[in-house]
């Protein structure tokens, strides 16, 4: 460890740290560009000078180990000369377009030159462009606009270094140098939303969100993606009950810095509810109705098979539940209700991987294709094998009276007309369901819920690590969360009480669910509940905290510093 | 034509070259000769990593095939295991790597500062003005001539100096241009 | 001064100078053998040699004048590095406007510079050597290269080399065209197969350098040299030249408005007009007006400043500039000065590598302020505002020194010369407006920054 004295706050950090991270730790936010805590370093922007005592020349914080009793002067009057400088350097080619520019709002280049740049401009030269390279697509999710580019390559860095495909070069040199894919290929990988990510001014930008809203409207929930088992931590940013992107939250121990296109992509797919109210479906009717019909007919219909044989209804949860939603389902029918088969099944693949160094191997590797069958399995959900009731169903040598779907999307199979048929000889068939397919069609009962935006919960991801995942945007009127209809489904054989908020099932679940002993919901994975610590575990506390004042930022270092487990 | 051979100087700074910066076609694939193969393959044993041997494999590139197309940097990226992208930053980086065909006689003449106060930027002038008015960077209309500004071509002594193809000329001035391009054929 | 005999370049002017015969038949690898024999008796180690270079005083003769052995003596010894080789490159990539020494000797002596390679191969432990050469010098490589499969031919070169168990491979890498590549971290980059970006130091390259293994980065004369000390000793070395910082024979080379220019060998520390005589004096015997004494990148010296100067790395600091690579470039008075220091912005805009911020934003607008102030476009505060530009490009604003040599040329001229910079604006038509370029705005900002900053 290095004691680093910056601008006069004391700190002790490890010693492969550099100094702009020591001046972090010491609540001093040196602005940087081209820096990056998972990229190799080049220290090029040279936005990040400081004052080193007993240096002659200023240095670039990024570039420089600590070393211990090192004084660091950052705020300065040389300090901030040189940023002012590297300041005007930037800005005498930026084009002032940030009214069009979708990173306005949150623009390093913004941000910097409000705390370190001029007021004015010097420069009446004109202003540097690049023909037949601003506004093009280089990829399928990335438009690139080189007006804006400062240069940085934290996009050709992470393109070679993380998703290692090296897609985009500095093409040409000097005051000429662009970021360019070679022509004839694309920008296309599956993390090539990332390098929009990094990107810190408008000149990466995704085709998905560019021109949807200005980011300073967006409200953000801290979120889990849940396109597979991985559970990359996401933010869901949304205004008035529209999503309009993910974001990955740092979280050192699951996706690091980064998540992939296919689940970021998915943001815009939790918008939107085909079913506005419960469906009931009789010998070719079909009619909207109220929850409490609706309700009281699974409990009919499934009072009625089980006093003829439990055996004869099946109850199909998913590895899409939460974990509680899953407890709830389990205790509900296997406990209460007494009937044997439920079950749930998860798709296989395509894998999806993370590069994470806090993993052995280096990547993180997602083969199921739904986020949390470990908590299904926790909760008391069996996993359907071989000669379980849904294989027996499949191939015909079991017919159920009822069939309770607790999610019309818990496979790709549902657009196939042979597996819904096969799911159809149930005499009542009841779904959850958000999305018109075959199966919400082939429905008796069908009951609307929100998506992951709408509800909280807590997932188990392929680490075996609880990760809650916040509310977002509050479902339509009468569309209700999984968890919402299990409560007052089970109010009607008083099992539960409907005013249960997910916490509190959380809290009466944890004492029995492997896994979940002795967490907190407060607590539980929001920022990865045992993120081991680096040096720059704080980053994430710091990315939500922006523009939050330097004690404010102590306290989340200290905080953060408190919980760290080993280095890396 | 587009993209210029050595990015003409004159241009600069400030806006990028005329034309486009993307590697241009060439419009059919690429291997190489078995004499540019044997001096691959001796290339290789000369470094401890492949990525080494990328700036004298383009060299042989050039010989080979007069320029760098697109078609030849892919084909380069591949035989030694880099990026296509990679490759073609490492192109654009140098001047000396031809990205569009050029003319018989690539006419390479120096107005850094010794030769600049023996008078170069005149004599580039005139040279593209008798060659029928050639843009820098352009090539004559019978292909024969390609006329470039470069920088110091440690010739200084004898200012203003040009350089056509690989060989050195010394002190071509306004007076002797004419008996100096009568010489290129 | 008159007895002094050329050293260097004593083998230029002969007939076949570059063959390997007429070079052995000279005393050429002399040196090579007498250390390989030695080697083995014991009579010479890599030790010796690097002291031997040590205490000849021998300052690189690429730009730095970096003491040579004690450059040497940076790279860590055997038992720290383990088992990575060290790398010796020898810096061939003469690139500094009014440079053109290393190129005579690469094209007419290239025996003299494989062998101080050799030298200093012995010296360092090193079993692959290169060349950088830079690719305009398209024979250079094709007279190098002839001459490495003569010394291999010969046995001087190779594995068991003349029977000493010393194994040695010496190689041509061409360059394709970047200046920058003339500085050591970037031809390091350049060799690898990458654009010539300069690296962050440190590590130097002596404890990492090429493929991260430690290398040292000389300079062809410096290699030339290394030979000669080996040929006649450290004393004869230290016997040449100023003072003992300041040693051995040198390579001028002298370009612009003299009557004869080229390449001049001369004791280090030869008083310029010494050297204004050896060239025959100024063309068409017109007034000396200014000197850039060390290439491009170093600050201007008017007549009266370097009329007495002795051309030497510490003569030539005392004047506040620097003999840099020894590339006089010699204007007389009627050099337009505004041109002069446009024409040298216009090289460093083109040949920045666009790394870092400053130089590459900062050289392509002090070469569009001076383009707009030599056409008549320029204001009076342009001219204060060339210099607060250029002010804030260098002194470790960047990675490599690049942006500090693109600035010495504005910092040096305009205050020397600011007259006529400033009789470009005065008659400038445009009607313009005045800039708010004054000074002050900067350190305002910086007090208003500092308070928000803690606020």
């Amino acid at each position: 460890m290095a004691k680093v004295t910056v601008d006069g706050r004391t700190v002790e950090v490890p010693d492969t740290t550099n100094v702009l991270e020591a001046c972090r730790a010491a609540g001093v936010d040196v602005p940087h560009f081209c820096y990056h805590p998972r990229l190799s370093i080049v220290g090029q922007c040279r936005m990040c000078m400081v004052e080193i005592e007993g240096v002659p020349k200023i240095q670039a914080s990024c570039t420089v180990p600590v070393r211990d009793g090192m004084v660091v002067l950052a705020s300065s009057e040389k300090a901030l000369a040189a940023r002012n400088a590297t300041m005007e350097f930037l800005l005498i080619n930026h084009p002032l377009d940030c009214p069009i520019c979708d990173q306005a709002g949150e623009c390093k280049l913004q941000d910097n030159a409000v705390a370190a740049g001029l007021p004015v401009s010097r420069t009446v030269e004109p202003r540097r462009q690049f023909p037949g390279y601003d506004r093009t697509s280089i990829g399928p999710h990335v438009i690139a606009d080189m007006t804006r580019c400062i240069q940085c390559t934290r996009c050709i860095r992470f393109c070679s270094e993380i998703s290692g495909t090296g897609e985009l070069s500095l093409i040409e040199r000097g005051g000429h140098a662009f970021v360019w894919t070679h022509e004839g290929k694309e920008l296309d990988n599956a993390w090539s939303a990332c390098a929009a990510d990094v990107c810190p001014v408008g000149a990466l930008t995704t085709k998905e969100f560019r021109f949807r809203k200005r980011v300073w409207w967006l409200d953000k929930a801290r979120s889990v993606c849940d396109g597979c088992e991985i559970g990359c931590n996401v933010s869901i940013e949304h205004r008035d009950r529209v999503v309009y992107r993910f974001l990955p939250r740092v979280n050192l121990a699951v996706n690091d810095f980064w998540m992939c296109d296919y689940g970021r992509f998915r943001a815009e797919e939790l918008n939107g509810n085909d079913f506005t109210r419960p469906v009931l479906r009789k010998a070719g009717t079909t009619r909207e109705t109220h929850w409490g019909e609706a309700l009281d007919a699974v409990k009919a219909a499934v009072d009625a098979a089980v006093s003829k044989d439990p055996a004869s209804v099946l109850v199909l949860g998913s590895a899409r539940l939460s974990t509680e939603e899953s407890w709830l389902l389990a205790q509900l029918f296997k406990g209460t209700v007494g009937v044997p088969h439920v079950e749930f099944h998860a798709d296989l693949g395509p894998e999806r991987r993370i590069k994470n160094p806090a993993v052995p191997g280096g990547w993180l590797v997602g083969r199921e294709a739904a986020p949390n069958s470990r908590g299904a399995e926790a909760a008391g959900v069996a996993r359907a094998g071989k000669g379980s009731a849904l294989a027996r169903l499949l191939d015909g040598s079991y017919t159920p009276d009822v069939l309770y779907v607790a999610d019309a999307e818990f496979t790709s199979r549902v657009s196939d007309p042979e597996f819904i048929l096969a799911l159809c000889r149930a005499k009542t068939l009841v779904v959850h369901g958000r999305r018109t397919n075959l199966l919400t069609d082939a429905a008796d009962i069908l009951l609307p819920v929100a998506s992951l935006a709408g509800k909280e919960g807590t997932f188990v991801n392929v680490l075996g690590l609880v990760q809650r995942f916040q509310l977002a945007i509050v479902p339509p009127p009468i569309v209700r969360t999984d968890l919402e209809v299990l409560l007052h489904l089970g109010k009607r054989w008083n099992a539960f009480d409907p005013q249960w908020t997910a916490k509190a099932v959380f809290e009466r679940m944890k004492g029995t669910v492997p896994g979940y002993a002795g967490l907190e919901w407060d607590s539980a994975g929001l920022v990865g509940n045992d993120a081991s610590a680096s040096p720059t575990s704080a980053y994430d506390v710091l990315l939500e905290r922006r523009l939050a004042n330097p004690a404010e930022i102590l306290a989340a270092v200290a905080e953060a510093a408190g919980t760290a487990g080993g280095e890396k | 034509m587009s993209g210029g051979a050595n990015t003409p100087v004159e241009t600069l700074p400030g806006q990028p070259p005329v034309g486009e910066h993307g590697a241009l076609s060439c419009g059919k694939e690429l291997s190489f000769s078995p004499g540019a193969e044997a001096r691959f393959a001796r290339l290789l044993t000369r470094y401890p990593t492949k990525q080494a041997a990328l700036l004298p494999t383009l060299w042989i590139a050039q010989e080979e095939w007069g320029w760098i197309s697109r078609e030849a940097v892919d084909y380069v990226a591949t035989r030694l295991g880099l990026s296509s992208a990679f490759v073609w930053g490492v192109v654009t980086f140098y001047t000396m790597y031809n990205r569009a065909p050029v003319g018989r006689h690539l006419i390479q003449v120096c107005t850094s500062i010794s030769c600049h106060l023996n008078g170069a930027e005149e004599v580039f002038h005139a040279c593209r003005k008798k060659l029928g008015d050639l843009k820098p960077g352009q090539t004559s209309a019978d292909g024969k001539f390609t006329v470039v500004e470069v920088e110091c071509l440690a010739q200084c002594d004898k200012a203003p100096a040009v350089m056509v193809n690989g060989d050195d000329h010394a002190r071509i001035t306004l007076e002797n241009l004419d008996a100096f391009l009568s010489e290129l054929k | 001064m008159s007895d002094f005999q050329p050293v260097l370049s004593a083998r230029l002017g002969k007939k076949n100078s570059c063959a390997l015969a007429t070079y052995v038949a000279d005393g050429g690898y002399a040196s090579w053998k007498k250390v390989l024999a030695g080697s083995k008796t014991g009579e010479w180690t890599p030790a010796k040699v690097t002291d031997v270079v040590k205490a000849s005083g021998l300052r690189g003769r690429g730009g730095a004048g970096f003491p040579t052995g004690m450059k040497w003596t940076f790279v860590p010894p055997k038992e720290k590095r383990g088992a990575k080789p060290v790398y010796l490159l020898c810096n061939a990539d003469e690139s500094e406007p009014g440079t053109f020494k290393d190129r005579i000797l690469i094209e007419k002596d290239p025996h003299q510079i494989l062998e101080g390679m050799m030298l200093a191969s012995f010296a360092l432990d090193v079993k692959h050597a290169y060349i950088y050469i830079r690719g305009e010098m398209v024979h250079g490589a094709e007279i190098l290269n002839a001459a490495i499969d003569e010394a291999y031919a010969a046995g001087l070169l190779g594995k068991n080399v003349l029977g000493s168990g010393m194994d040695l491979d010496l190689t041509v890498h061409r360059g394709a065209g970047a200046y920058i590549c003339g500085e050591e971290t970037a031809l390091i980059e350049s060799l690898e197969g990458k654009r010539g970006h300069p690296r962050i130091k440190p590590p130097f390259p002596a404890v990492s350098g090429v493929w991260n293994a430690p290398t040292v980065v000389n300079n062809v004369e410096t290699l030339c040299c290394v030979k000669h000390i080996l040929d006649r000793g450290a004393d004869w070395f230290k016997g040449i030249g100023r003072n003992e910082r300041n040693t051995g024979p040198k390579l001028y080379c002298v370009s612009g408005h003299v009557e004869k220019p080229g390449v001049y060998e001369a004791p280090m520390g030869i008083p310029f007009k010494d050297l204004l005589a050896m060239c025959g004096g100024m063309k068409g015997g017109r007034k000396l007006k200014a000197v850039i004494p060390g290439g491009s990148s170093a600050p201007m010296l008017t007549a009266a400043e370097i009329i007495d100067v002795p051309l030497d790395f510490d003569g030539v600091a005392a004047a506040k500039s620097m003999l840099g690579s020894a590339a006089i470039i010699v204007m007389d008075e009627t050099t337009d000065m505004p041109k002069a220091v446009t024409n040298i912005a216009k090289f460093y805009a083109h040949e920045s590598c666009g790394q870092c911020t400053p130089c590459r934003e900062g050289t392509p607008w002090l070469h569009k302020m001076l383009k707009r102030i030599v056409a008549g476009q320029g204001k009076k505060a342009d001219v204060e505002m060339l210099l607060q530009v250029a002010g804030q490009m260098g002194n470790g604003m960047t990675i490599c020194v690049f942006a500090d040599a693109a600035i010495a040329p504005v910092l040096s001229a305009i205050p020397k010369f600011r007259e006529e910079f400033e009789a470009y604006v005065t008659k400038s038509a445009s009607p313009g407006f005045d800039q708010p370029a004054a000074a002050g705005i900067t350190s305002k900002v910086a007090e208003r920054t500092a308070e928000g900053m803690h606020s």
